[in-house]
């Protein structure tokens, strides 16, 4: 009992040939675009490789653009297929190809649904590279005068203008470390030598923070030093003060962009995996009915199209069967076994 | 009476000049869809920019003109290609010898005319950017420190905004940066602050050499941005104003050579009545006979059809057309 079993005539071949040559081509157009996104992706995580550590995880996009080209590549070959499928003669060279071509098919529409699914678990592993690459990026805030990292104060500032953030989780990680060079630091003052003495690594640590975490929104000049001393500054108390500084950490800012961006990704994926499934299971019907064509000569009649020539268990059985005639095949076998039953792979 | 700047068209010709204006006509529209683009851009930047220019500072009126002229430019190329398409073939062509007229009317009054409207617009735009600039900032500075006052409150907000965007600081620089009013300090917001210091922003006591340890404020520093915002937006709306210039002046070469065309066309299938593959010469011109004349005919015409009218019509000519001579 086949699976899914659809009647075809001839009109009905030549249309469905026609319906997959057209889809096909369009696929070619979603493969362009899912090489285009991991591009874009790829890109969009190099610009801010500082802040990772340059240790994140590039396997998203790159898999995204590796399936992109292969998509591109197989459904231009199966437009050409589709497009000869109409024509006896030349449909008869690419016969033996196609069911060799359809188990390829099925294999990349499994890697491809496993990519898309991973753009979506990507998110945790996001998180803890962004969280040490932010640490390390902030404590080499004050070496700009060290070849190699002299970019990081600029990176950071650039970052938390632009995404609106402050600090790592907040603003008072500024407080935790050193974030103003030696160099401008006036060793002469008492106050200076009060503050390195009063901590044990000996480092300058002030309740202030850099000026890239001034929030625009604030209807007062952005205060940046004493920032936990309320006599400091006029009419200010700094645990009701909300709109001084971003409150928002640059961990969540890059997380959250990251993540939108790849679920866009991912969704727009998925899509392209539902249209490649429903293209296979076309090809799969065109290549079956052309193969029910009983008389070649005669390219009107009725064939009949089916998924699975038998239904799914008995398949599977005939699958492992021949899977275990290959274990078994450097062994003479006295009986002749009938090699002849090709399994159906789906 | 002689028609103005005949040109003998045999079928070969007059099928080349079909074929030659549907390009043209194609990439009328391909320009026409470009300019169109870049005056929506030069609008709404000046809509984002909108604080900052005095509000009797008309300077939305270029991209508006530039939007309608290239608008026009694109129908004159999309009707071009669509009229040049179907001379070339004796069906399609009869519906469009009515409308082909008016059309070409339209085209070089309308078209034409903002296009030198926006073309004279776009010369005359740095003027008026940089009176409404001197006047917008010079406004939002004053009213920095308004943000209890309704209607300016947002002043500060969209001032530190434009700051850190186009890395700019005060009006000319930060000298003039200061809080105009009673309490004038030496210092900036932290909006003027570069990010490509080596050292912690100082925004206070600027002036005062003695205040940061190891800082010369006479020596040239990275620690503020050095431009004045009116320069740097002044500089990005003349670039844009530029680019939508140049792009106007192609736009209008090409609607008038696209014009130009399709009038001769028709004028040379008129001649032949109409008929597409006449193997005929045809006459193809701009004008049927002089202004002068024109007028005459036009005059003799109104005259004519106030008596009873003999029944002569006037000698087979097109009733004048157009009362401007082509530029």
């Amino acid at each position: 009992m086949a699976l899914l079993k659809v009647k075809f005539d001839q009109k009905k071949r030549v249309k469905l040939a026609q319906g997959l040559w057209l889809m096909n081509w369009l696929s070619v157009l979603a493969g362009i675009i899912i090489f285009g996104l991991g591009l874009f992706l790829k890109i969009e995580l190099r610009k801010r490789s500082d802040m990772m550590d340059n240790s994140e995880s590039h396997f998203v996009p790159n898999s995204l653009i590796g399936m992109g080209v292969l998509s591109c590549v197989f459904n231009s070959l199966a437009g050409k297929i589709c497009y000869d499928a109409l024509d006896p003669a030349k449909y008869a060279k690419w016969k033996p190809w196609l069911k060799p071509y359809l188990a390829v098919c099925v294999l990349f529409n499994i890697v491809l649904f496993l990519v898309a699914l991973c753009c979506f678990l990507l998110r945790g592993s996001l998180e803890s590279t962004l969280a040490h690459g932010l640490k390390n990026g902030m404590k080499f805030y004050r070496d700009t005068d060290t070849p190699g990292r002299c970019f990081m104060k600029k990176t950071i500032d650039m970052l938390q203008i632009e995404f609106k953030c402050c600090g790592n989780n907040g603003f008072r990680d500024w407080f935790e470390i050193q974030w103003i060079s030696n160099r401008y630091l006036d060793f002469s003052s008492k106050e200076v030598k009060d503050r390195i003495k009063s901590n044990v690594d000996g480092r300058y640590l002030v309740d202030g923070v850099p000026f890239s975490c001034c929030n625009p929104n604030s209807p007062r000049p952005c205060i940046q030093y004493q920032l936990t001393n309320n006599s400091a500054h006029y009419s200010y108390d700094h645990q009701t003060e909300e709109l001084n500084l971003w409150a928002r950490g640059c961990r969540a800012a890059l997380l959250s962009y990251y993540s939108n961006l790849m679920n866009s990704v991912g969704a727009v994926t998925l899509l392209v995996w539902l249209f490649e499934v429903t293209i296979t299971i076309g090809l799969r019907y065109l290549h079956t009915a052309l193969e029910g064509v009983a008389n070649p000569e005669d390219p009107e009649c009725k064939s009949e199209g089916w998924l699975l020539e038998k239904s799914i268990p008995e398949t599977w059985k005939a699958f492992l069967e021949s899977v275990k005639k290959l274990g078994k095949g450097n062994q003479v076998e006295a009986e002749g076994v009938d090699a002849g039953q090709a399994p159906e792979a789906g | 009476m002689a028609p103005v700047l005949p040109l003998v068209l045999p079928l070969q010709p007059r099928i080349r000049l079909a074929q030659g204006l549907w390009l043209l006509s194609w990439l009328l529209v391909l320009v026409g869809g470009l300019t169109l683009l870049c005056s929506g851009h030069l609008l709404v930047q000046l809509w984002h920019l909108g604080t900052f220019l005095a509000p009797s500072c008309p300077v939305a009126v270029l991209p508006q003109v530039a939007l309608a002229a290239s608008a026009v430019a694109l129908g004159t190329g999309l009707v071009g290609s669509g009229a040049s398409r179907a001379s070339l073939d004796a069906a399609q062509y009869p519906p469009w010898r009515g409308v082909l007229g008016p059309l070409l009317v339209a085209g070089t009054a309308g078209g034409g005319g903002l296009l030198v409207l926006a073309l004279g617009l776009a010369l005359a735009l740095p003027g008026t950017l940089d009176t409404g600039l001197e006047e917008g900032l010079g406004t939002a500075l004053a009213n920095y420190k308004d943000t209890e006052v309704p209607g300016r409150c947002q002043a500060k907000r969209l001032l530190d905004e434009l700051q850190l965007k186009h890395h700019c600081c005060g009006r000319h620089g930060r000298i003039q940066s200061n809080v105009e009013g009673l309490y004038l300090i030496d210092g900036v917001p932290f909006s003027c602050c570069n990010p490509h210091s080596p050292r912690p922003c100082l925004q206070s006591q600027l002036s005062d050499p003695h205040a940061h340890p190891l800082f010369d404020p006479q020596q040239p520093n990275l620690n503020l941005w050095a431009q004045g915002c009116h320069e740097v937006l002044l500089g990005h709306l003349q670039g844009l104003a530029s680019i939508l210039g140049n792009m106007l002046a192609v736009t209008f070469l090409l609607q008038t050579l696209v014009l130009l065309g399709l009038r001769y066309l028709q004028t040379a299938l008129e001649g032949l009545g109409g008929v597409i593959d006449g193997e005929g010469e045809a006459q193809g011109y701009l004008f049927p006979a002089g202004l002068k004349d024109m007028l005459k005919t036009a005059w003799l015409q109104g005259g004519v059809a106030r008596r009873p009218a003999p029944e002569e019509a006037p000698p087979g000519e097109e009733p004048p057309k157009e009362g401007l001579p082509e530029a």
